[in-house]
């Protein structure tokens, strides 16, 4: 077991490596550079040159590329172009935002996808179950950004139970029940997609586990009802459902870019976009690694997850 | 600076209305006023900037009291907000100018027939009217309205289809042409850039010409504009002040050309440039003011561009914000303001 976390977790170098090689690749071949964005429309030639040899965007880009390794693996990861602020900081301060916002969304995405997994599928064709279906298929169909801006329309602006935007009230607040209030719209709005599709994963693993020759030697034995559904039916059903939790987890990460952009949310979602429009290359680098790092965490968390759910299986 | 290093531009301090208290990044920057501000009190105790990028969420905390002061009002929120009794709509006209650039170099637009054709089938009055919901005012030329430089004689080109078709006919395209328009997502002063060149777009269709229309985003809309391979593109100039020169001299004067200077209509007219060199030789305002004038004039006959409008400027406060006042260089002054 031992071993095998090790390896992962060397494994992780790689990755990374990769990642940051071909987002670096992808930011140099887009058009455009920071000193044009910088200097706008208005800039001469000799203003932009100027600008680029300052930023040390003229040497070759192994050797920008290079240089910047170098920094990584000193544990700084350079500063920001448009900034002028160390990346490092910069980034984990709002990744702690994007942390709160993906891992409330994904909360209730998991105990809310469970739920009506579990009720669907304990009264299959059910009105419920009916019902939980064509919720799945708005929930999948409909756009972030649409979503959170007709939730914003509704409870903010003609209902007036939430605010619209940030992460606390501008003049006092600041304590968790400011943050709740903050983070409920975009919390609902980041779930939605990933409910439903938790939900019908729970409900078609659970019809199946519920169908096993045990379950009915369990409801012979004379088992209560909640214990079969739950110890025995959702406990064998979890494999393929926490697979694809922690796929959602990443989708989230990701999704959150959107959510963000439309709630105000400082996540380091809202800083990646600042950063790619501006082609702050070094921030944008600091941004992937730490959301590809999350990625890479999660998946190896999901796998040690599998051994402790069914204890058939082994890590050798 | 010694002491900051290169975190020095962090500690801010100055001798302005206000003092720098805090900047959360992303939420928000805080600013307390300065007791000891020489020119007068200011009555605001603190001021609370927040970026706030999706329009309708902008809109909502305005309309639920969360915020005292939006700029940039989106123009379809416009009506919205005059009828809500809630917020009051400031607008000025701005330093802007918002131009669809032609490349004057290129077959078939060195033909100035063909260039007036195009102003003359734009329907300029629905774009500000529909698109922009009246922020904007339609534009002459490239000199701002009511500046000392301005040939105040001068009317923006009617919109007339048929004389534009006449004048493709005469250039010799009785049956148009097709062409392409370079058009950014978003970008600096450029206002609600795809709709307003899809409507441009099929205004040109109805004479004839097919425009095939290329969305960029903002940086690789800059870079492209470099290659000079450019057709038709929608673009917008900020004045730094009233000075005809400011405008006129970088965007149109031979000598600017792109990619050494933002001529990136690779407009050449040989009087016009001799007019604009005169200028700056002379220190008389009014002499000035008169070269300025006959080139203007020049530009009418021989247009660079198609002339759209020139953006005026929105913001909208709550209704207890007093003494707020849009400043016509885009910043943001809220040293005048002071609650009710």
């Amino acid at each position: 077991m031992r071993r095998y976390l090790v390896r992962r977790l060397l494994l992780l170098v790689p990755v990374l490596l990769g990642v940051s090689v071909i987002i670096f690749m992808v930011l140099h071949l887009a058009p455009g550079d920071p000193a044009e964005i910088m200097l706008g429309s208005q800039a001469t030639q000799a203003d932009l040159a100027r600008l680029r040899a300052e930023l040390g965007l003229t040497e070759p880009l192994s050797v920008q590329y290079v240089r910047w390794l170098g920094l990584v693996a000193r544990g700084d990861l350079g500063r920001s172009i448009w900034m002028k602020r160390p990346v490092l900081a910069e980034v984990l301060g709002r990744f702690k935002a994007t942390l709160v916002l993906t891992g409330s969304a994904l909360l209730l995405s998991t105990v809310g996808g469970l739920a009506l997994g579990i009720a669907s599928a304990t009264r299959p064709n059910s009105l419920l179950d009916r019902l939980s279906a064509v919720a799945s298929l708005f929930g999948a169909s409909m756009p972030v950004f649409w979503l959170g801006i007709v939730l914003m329309v509704i409870f903010a602006l003609w209902l007036g139970w939430l605010p619209a935007s940030g992460m606390f009230s501008p003049y006092g607040g600041g304590d968790l029940r400011d943050l709740l209030l903050h983070l409920a719209l975009p919390a609902v709005t980041l779930a939605a997609a990933s409910v439903t599709i938790i939900a019908r994963l729970t409900r078609s693993t659970m019809l199946e586990t519920l169908g096993q020759d045990y379950i009915r030697t369990a409801r012979a034995k004379g088992v209560v009802e909640r214990a079969v559904v739950l110890r025995h039916g959702l406990k064998n059903a979890l494999i393929p459902i926490v697979t694809v939790v922690g796929v959602q987890a990443g989708y989230l990460l990701g999704g959150a870019v959107l959510t963000e952009t439309v709630f105000a949310w400082p996540g380091v979602g809202t800083l990646m976009v600042q950063g790619i429009l501006a082609r702050d290359f070094p921030l944008v680098q600091g941004c992937v690694l730490v959301v590809a790092l999350s990625f890479v965490l999660i998946n190896l968390g999901v796998d040690l997850l599998y051994a402790w759910l069914d204890p058939r299986i082994r890590y050798e | 600076m010694k002491k900051f290093g290169a975190d020095y531009a962090l500690q801010p301090v100055g001798t302005g209305p206000f003092k720098y208290v805090s900047w959360d990044r992303g939420q928000r920057v805080v600013l307390e006023k300065n007791p000891s501000y020489w020119r007068y009190p200011v009555k605001l105790d603190r001021v609370v900037y927040r970026p706030i990028v999706e329009d309708q969420a902008r809109l909502t905390e305005l309309l639920t009291g969360s915020l005292d002061l939006i700029v940039g009002v989106p123009p379809d929120f416009v009506g919205q907000l005059e009828t809500s009794g809630k917020a009051t709509l400031r607008k000025q006209v701005g330093a802007h100018v918002w131009y669809l650039g032609i490349n004057n170099q290129k077959k078939p637009f060195e033909d100035k027939r063909v260039r007036q054709a195009l102003n003359y089938a734009v329907n300029k009055e629905a774009i500000v009217r529909d698109v922009l919901k009246g922020t904007g005012s339609l534009s002459r030329g490239p000199v701002l309205p009511a500046t000392w430089g301005a040939e105040s004689s001068l009317k923006p080109y009617p919109y007339d289809p048929e004389r534009a078709r006449k004048l493709l006919a005469e250039a010799g395209y009785p049956n148009g042409f097709s062409t392409s328009l370079w058009v950014p997502e978003s970008g600096s002063g450029m206002q609600s850039p795809v709709a307003m060149s899809t409507v441009i777009q099929s205004n040109l269709k109805a004479v004839g010409v097919t425009v095939a229309l290329a969305t960029m985003e903002w940086g690789a809309y800059l870079a492209k504009l470099r290659t000079k391979e450019q057709e038709l593109f929608a673009l917008s100039w900020m004045a730094g002040n009233e000075d005809p020169d400011m405008v006129m001299y970088p965007l149109l004067h031979s000598s600017q050309w792109t990619p050494l200077g933002p001529n990136r209509a690779l407009y050449k007219n040989a009087r016009f440039d001799e007019l604009l060199h005169q200028a700056r030789l002379v220190t008389d305002q009014g002499k000035r003011a008169e070269l300025y004038r006959e080139a203007q004039r020049i530009l009418v006959d021989d247009p660079p561009w198609i002339f759209i409008d020139h953006e005026i400027q929105t913001a909208a406060h709550a209704k207890r914000v007093q003494g707020f006042k849009l400043h016509p260089s885009f910043d943001l002054r809220v040293e005048t303001i002071s609650l009710k």
